[in-house]
């Protein structure tokens, strides 16, 4: 079993991760653009446009303004989806269109070292343009539009690493899954968006129903987001933080050799 | 069961003995040896779906064996994959390249999946460019070259390591006459310097060209192993015989040939291959003397047509 876990330290998937760092390296200011102007756009939009139209807008019982609430709900939007989306569509094409993958395992890599830089690659991206989007914060709090403790969003960035390794994980396994790019749209619009918007990114996810008590409780996401909220509005640890930690933990934990075990079927015909 | 010395002296690059795989409850190799020495080519020969790919794949370490042993220059595949596919050059069937790297930057990327690196990776990058011909295109995508040029790439990247034990699978197929003689030249010269070259052909003239050894696989078992001769010797006959099938008497021939016990003989266009030994040859002279007729060796196309039938 640890096997699965300790293949992330070899130098195998370090080489499969420099080998998208390095194309990525070619291609960052093409890249970099996207994670750059959509949080302004979202921010300007939605924060300062919709939120005009918000007032009154409360969260935990207190005032305050949608701006300040959406800011940090799209920091963790951002490490969720980039790493989601790396996972499932870069992935996939590596692997089926562009023979990456085959590439690869035609050397000293295994494909436990190719399923491990996948992982790291779409967490160190998810990472990168959280990074770009704490940029656009601290720029928006710099200018007086929004109050946030802008510090700590630096310190949540291992939180968002990790996070970001976890959907990661779940991105593979619907890479391992799906039986052609065309089906890549069921669970983009059946899972990940509604997961997306449903835990607190965009609007509060609030209730006494059982089920949206079990669903916040279970919601990794969720606790990052209400968590990085705390951090950023309040300035608090809270116990958010430590409950995604664990979520995201354990999910790396569970899906990492069911991604393997998957990918060993569709990629080697074994297993 | 082909099985090999494992304690021979004289270890090869390649020893690999009784290899099977199944997929999904179906076993596509069976049972399978296979060895290579330094500076020989070994062509692995069978129709398509014989088990050629599975085995070459299990050899060099992209699907697990079932059962069986194979060692890479002494060293266990099971025991020690890492230290053996150090020693493992591979050229896919398929384009593996990275189109994400140009033709320079495909060579330089490959080197980093290997350890210990290679040394001097920028010398030898720009020595294999030179050796393939593919210097002018350095800069270039490897998806903006001719299908020749792509095979040196694919080949030139599994030498960048420096590898003892190569792999080719089918290297030619898809090339026009030019670039397959290219490539021929350059296995050639591969295997006068010193490396152990395992290939996979469904071009008889290749096998017949390259191989000084061949292995013939039938529904993943081996059915002859040897120099091409011998194996055709083995498995088809002496003598091909060669006559009309619109000629009258070719039913007449067919019904013969059931009555003596051999295999019916194989329509090929508008014509009838008869495969033969000396006395089957003196009987059919005797007993067809005044029929049109032509006898000749038989080749390796033959062979592939024997292994195409059902058996």
């Amino acid at each position: 079993m640890t096997l699965h876990y300790r293949a992330a330290l070899q130098w195998q998937s370090r080489a499969v991760l420099g080998r998208h760092l390095s194309v990525y390296r070619r291609n960052w200011h093409t890249a970099a653009l996207p994670p750059l102007l959509e949080p302004i756009i979202l921010l300007l939009a939605f924060g300062v446009g919709l939120g005009g139209f918000i007032p009154e807008f409360a969260w935990r019982g207190q005032p305050v303004s949608y701006l300040a609430y959406l800011a940090p709900g799209m920091l963790a939007y951002t490490a969720f989806m980039t790493a989601f989306f790396q996972a499932l569509f870069a992935a996939y094409i590596r692997m089926h269109y562009q023979k990456t993958w085959e590439g690869q395992l035609i050397t000293q890599v295994r494909l436990e070292h190719v399923v491990w830089g996948e992982v790291l690659w779409a967490a160190t991206l998810g990472t990168i343009y959280a990074l770009i989007v704490t940029l656009v914060l601290v720029g928006f709090s710099l200018t007086g539009w929004l109050h946030l403790y802008w510090v700590n969003a630096f310190l949540a960035l291992p939180l968002l690493f990790l996070a970001a390794l976890a959907f990661a994980t779940l991105g593979l396994l619907f890479t391992a899954i799906v039986p052609s790019i065309d089906h890549m749209n069921i669970p983009f619009f059946l899972v990940i968006m509604p997961l997306g918007f449903a835990s607190s990114t965009y609007f509060p996810m609030e209730g006494d129903a059982l089920w949206v008590q079990a669903w916040l409780f279970l919601n990794p996401l969720h606790h990052l987001a209400e968590g990085i909220r705390l951090l950023l509005l309040v300035g608090e640890v809270n116990h958010h933080l430590a409950a995604a930690c664990g979520l995201f933990l354990l999910m790396i934990l569970i899906l990492v050799p069911v991604d393997e075990r998957l990918l060993r079927r569709r990629v080697l015909g074994e297993g | 069961m082909h099985t090999y010395d494992l304690n021979s002296p004289d270890e090869p690059v390649l020893l690999a003995t009784g290899l099977s795989k199944q997929f999904a409850g179906r076993r596509v190799v069976d049972d399978v040896g296979l060895r290579c020495q330094a500076g020989q080519v070994v062509g692995l020969l069978g129709a398509n779906g014989a088990g050629k790919t599975t085995t070459l794949r299990m050899c060099y370490g992209f699907l697990q064996p079932d059962a069986g042993t194979i060692r890479v220059a002494g060293i266990d595949r099971r025991v020690d994959p890492e230290a053996a596919a150090r020693r493992v050059g591979v050229c896919t069937q398929d384009d593996t390249f990275d189109t994400d790297f140009t033709v320079r930057g495909n060579l330089e990327q490959m080197s980093r999946y290997f350890r210990p690196r290679p040394s001097g990776v920028k010398a030898r990058v720009t020595a294999l460019l030179e050796r393939f011909g593919l210097h002018r295109y350095a800069n270039a995508k490897p998806d903006s070259l001719s299908g020749g040029y792509r095979r040196r790439l694919m080949i030139a990247r599994a030498l960048i390591h420096a590898p003892q034990l190569l792999f080719l699978d089918e290297p030619t197929t898809g090339l026009d006459p030019q670039a397959r003689l290219e490539v021929w030249e350059l296995v050639d010269t591969l295997r006068r310097e010193g490396l152990g070259i395992v290939l996979t052909t469904h071009y008889m003239d290749e096998a017949e060209r390259l191989s000084d050894e061949l292995l013939v696989l039938r529904e993943g078992r081996v059915v002859a192993t040897g120099q091409s001769q011998a194996v055709l010797g083995d498995l088809v006959g002496e003598h091909m015989l060669v006559l009309d099938a619109h000629d009258s008497a070719a039913a007449t021939v067919c019904a013969w040939a059931r009555q003596v016990g051999l295999p019916e003989p194989t329509r090929v266009l508008s014509t009838l291959h008869l495969a033969l030994d000396g006395p089957g040859l003196a009987r059919f002279s005797a007993r067809f003397g005044d029929l049109r007729f032509e006898v000749r060796p038989p080749t390796l196309d033959d062979l592939f047509l024997k292994l195409a039938e059902k058996p």
